[in-house]
């Protein structure tokens, strides 16, 4: 039964804001593949309407998988501009090992 | 539950049965079997095959040249998808803890087996039921019959004690009811008693007598509507005053009346009944006896006298009979319109004269009260209601106690059956993972190549991680590590794809970035929501050059001399990142001896952890270790991965050979 709860994955919290120019996701805890379909759920409505800039602020985020990565993948092909607000070194460096600096624009 | 393929398809269904589903979950908590097979140098053939099952070793066994009946099960027990070949003799290395269990299990006949798991569930909770099948309702049936029967014995107790207690209080009110009749007698007595005493003095002088009676005439109280001076023996009066007597209507009567009187000290008292009214008669005799003072005074018309509300009494019916017998003819007063009275009654007896009044009186409401008197009422209902209740709450409760019993066993077997599902789809899970890896790896000469995959221990899904060494030419391999994003059946189908596309690749000969290029156009993120980091590393054996190219994956590690290098060159995005990609490889020279481990995340990050320092760990326990390839490969996973591991773990590993 072990296995099975595990499914429930880690404690992952998110916000959504936007005003219409630019959405900001406010995303902490850990984001893996256990809880990434619930946060695309709610984030992808919005930056379909509001598709211009996103800002991810991933300052209380503690641990991204790969499904994470491959989640701000679509979202950085649907939108015009995003960015990656507060990332720890952690994360840079995951997303730095994927080659993905050059697609996630790392602002402080 | 870490099990090769083989093991399913040499048993499979007859396994699972004879093997319970808790089992299977219990086991897979513990390192299992982890399966490398490496591809060594054309020279030693036959190709060495290596199993290995970690965990609680009992040492190692050493496999060579052993021909035991046990031993040849276990390898057609592992044989099919991953070794080498089946048809060589079995050699390796054999560190076994569950070892002789698997092969027990294996070679259990199906018929002998105990019945199949879902028979057996199906059948329990019944034969359980069956066990403690007792009629539910006793308890409440018991509750209704004790409850009743207390509640009648209350009832009865409590109407007994009332009636008990109600003639105790009539008997009290009668002799009350007789004390004020007796306390009246005198009222009727005096006036007569005082008009004998006249007429004996006055030695019986009429007009004295007349004189002296006058006031007592009338119909009030105290008063009498005929008085009458007498004589024994004669049969008509001597005097009389107010209207003439009923008595002296009937000549023998008088006469016997009157000598009778006249023998009586007190007063005597005949009932008149031809008159209209009925009179009563009262003759006192005087002290001499020489004369007979007789009064008359009507009864009431139909005998009936009510008393008034406010009385003392109003709450009881009387009737009063002149003499001893109750009878209708002697009666003198009743309050009721129809004599004899009924129910609860009480009766005494008043002298009268030189008679008897009897006294008959019987409630006209509960003496004791109303409360004692609905009290067996209040009993009864109150016990009744509570016995119904209580027998109501126990079929309820048993009710809910056996709806809960029937829904624990259903959860049971529902918990039971989802165990056993679950290791199925384990076992499916592994055994197409299994499937999706190399069967085999290339045997190149000059090199020996091995890898390990070690599930994640992350339930049902299969993931994402694959492996490969394909040969390109005598003197080239394609060392390919990858991993899909997400778990599943979607996962392990673009894992698929992407294998086999690399294998088009390279048999077309394109150079590692050129395959990422070409792969990136057959994965959108978009599309699929799944990306892929890939490492492609031509090994050229001749020229003793790596060149890597990586999409989003970690480096490889170089080791030569005990010394550890990533293979570090720029990094292109992930395969789904972007369509057509351009991507860029490194080529690094290989020292002679030197090894190349490609491995994928599962290996070295931990959460919460700076993936360098993983990367740093692997560095160190990769060159602190100077073991054969496989060995080395089975030490890295054991030591790197902490504690059950979520992710999947794809390592291998290619050892230039001198």
């Amino acid at each position: 039964m072990e296995e099975l709860s595990a499914h429930s994955g880690p404690q992952m919290t998110f916000d959504v804001a936007t005003n219409g120019e630019r959405t900001v996701v406010t995303i902490s805890g850990e984001l893996d593949i256990a809880n990434v379909d619930g946060l695309d759920a709610a984030v992808a409505p919005v930056i379909e309407m509001h598709p211009n800039r996103l800002v991810v602020d991933v300052g209380g985020l503690r641990f991204a998988d790969s499904s994470a990565i491959a989640l701000w993948v679509r979202w950085s092909a649907t939108v015009g501009d995003i960015e990656f607000r507060d990332a720890s070194p952690l994360l840079r460096r995951v997303i730095t090992s994927m080659g993905l600096e050059g697609k996630f624009r790392l602002t402080p | 539950m870490h099990r090769p393929a083989g093991a399913r398809m040499r048993a499979p269904g007859p396994y699972d049965r004879t093997h319970p589903p808790g089992r299977v979950i219990d086991r897979a908590g513990t390192p299992g079997l982890r399966i490398s097979s490496s591809a060594l140098t054309s020279q030693q053939k036959p190709c060495q095959s290596y199993a290995r099952f970690a965990g609680a070793g009992r040492g190692p066994l050493w496999g060579h040249g052993v021909q035991s009946g046990a031993l040849e099960s276990l390898q057609s027990l592992l044989a099919p998808t991953i070794w080498a070949s089946r048809a060589l003799p079995f050699r390796g290395v054999i560190e076994a803890s569950k070892l002789e269990e698997e092969v027990e299990v294996a070679s259990i006949d199906p018929g002998e087996g105990p019945p199949a798991p879902g028979d057996d569930e199906a059948a329990s909770p019944t034969r359980e039921a069956v066990a403690h099948e007792r009629w539910p309702y006793w308890a409440a049936v018991a509750i209704l019959v004790v409850g009743l029967l207390v509640t009648g014995i209350l009832t009865w107790v409590s109407a007994a004690q009332y009636n008990q207690n109600e003639k105790r209080l009539l008997q009290l009110r009668v002799k009350e009811v007789a004390a004020v009749l007796a306390e009246a007698q005198p009222a009727t007595d005096t006036p007569l008693a005082s008009a004998a005493a006249l007429v004996d003095a006055t030695n019986g002088n009429v007009h004295k007598f007349t004189h002296f009676a006058t006031p007592y005439i009338g119909s009030g109280q105290g008063h009498f509507p005929s008085i009458s001076l007498w004589q024994p023996g004669g049969a008509r009066p001597v005097a009389t005053v107010g209207a003439p007597s009923a008595l002296s209507a009937s000549p023998s009567t008088a006469r016997a009346f009157i000598a009778r009187a006249a023998g009586s000290p007190t007063l005597s008292i005949i009932g008149l009944q031809p008159s209209s009214p009925t009179r009563l008669g009262y003759a006192y005799p005087t002290a001499t006896r020489r004369f007979i003072i007789y009064a008359e005074r009507p009864l009431p018309a139909d005998r009936r006298s009510r008393l008034q509300s406010n009385s003392a009494f109003s709450d009881l019916d009387y009737a009063i009979y002149l003499g001893r017998s109750v009878t209708p003819g002697q009666l003198l007063v009743t309050s009721v319109s129809k004599a004899p009275l009924r129910g609860e009654q009480a009766k005494t007896k008043v002298p009268f004269g030189n008679t008897v009044l009897t006294l008959v009186v019987s409630p006209r409401e509960s003496l004791a009260g109303t409360l004692p008197q609905r009290l067996p009422w209040i009993i009864a209902i109150g016990g009744v209601i509570l016995t119904l209740g209580a027998t109501a709450l126990t079929v309820r409760l048993v009710e809910r106690r056996r709806s809960a019993e029937h829904l624990a066993g259903r959860l049971d077997h529902a918990l039971s059956e989802n165990q056993r599902l679950y290791a199925e789809q384990r076992t499916i899970a592994q055994t197409l993972q299994h499937a999706l890896l190399p069967e085999e790896l290339p045997v190149i000469a000059g090199a020996e190549a091995s890898a390990l995959f070690e599930p994640g221990e992350r339930g049902v899904e299969i993931g994402g991680d694959w492996y490969d060494v394909i040969p390109l030419d005598d003197q080239r391999l394609l060392v390919v590590v990858g991993d899909v994003s997400g778990r599943g059946l979607r996962a392990a189908a673009t894992m698929a794809s992407l294998r086999y596309a690399i294998h088009a690749y390279a048999a077309q000969n394109d150079p590692p970035a050129a395959i990422l290029t070409k792969l990136s156009r057959i994965l959108s993120a978009t599309e699929t929501g799944q990306i892929a980091t890939v490492l492609c590393a031509v090994v050229d054996l001749g020229s003793r050059q790596v060149t890597v190219a990586t999409a989003g994956h970690l480096p490889p590690l170089l080791i030569s001399d005990g010394h550890g290098e990533y293979v570090d060159g720029e990094i292109g995005v992930p395969i789904g990142a972007q369509a057509g990609a351009a991507y860029k490889s490194i080529t690094v020279p290989a020292p002679p001896s030197a090894t190349l481990l490609a491995f994928t995340d599962g290996l070295v990050e931990r959460r919460g952890e700076e993936l360098d320092r993983g990367l740093e760990r692997l560095r160190t326990a990769a060159t602190a270790d100077h073991q054969g390839l496989p060995e080395l490969l089975g030490t890295l996973v054991a030591e790197l991965r902490h504690g059950p591991s979520e992710d999947d773990t794809a390592i291998v590993g290619l050892r230039w050979k001198n």
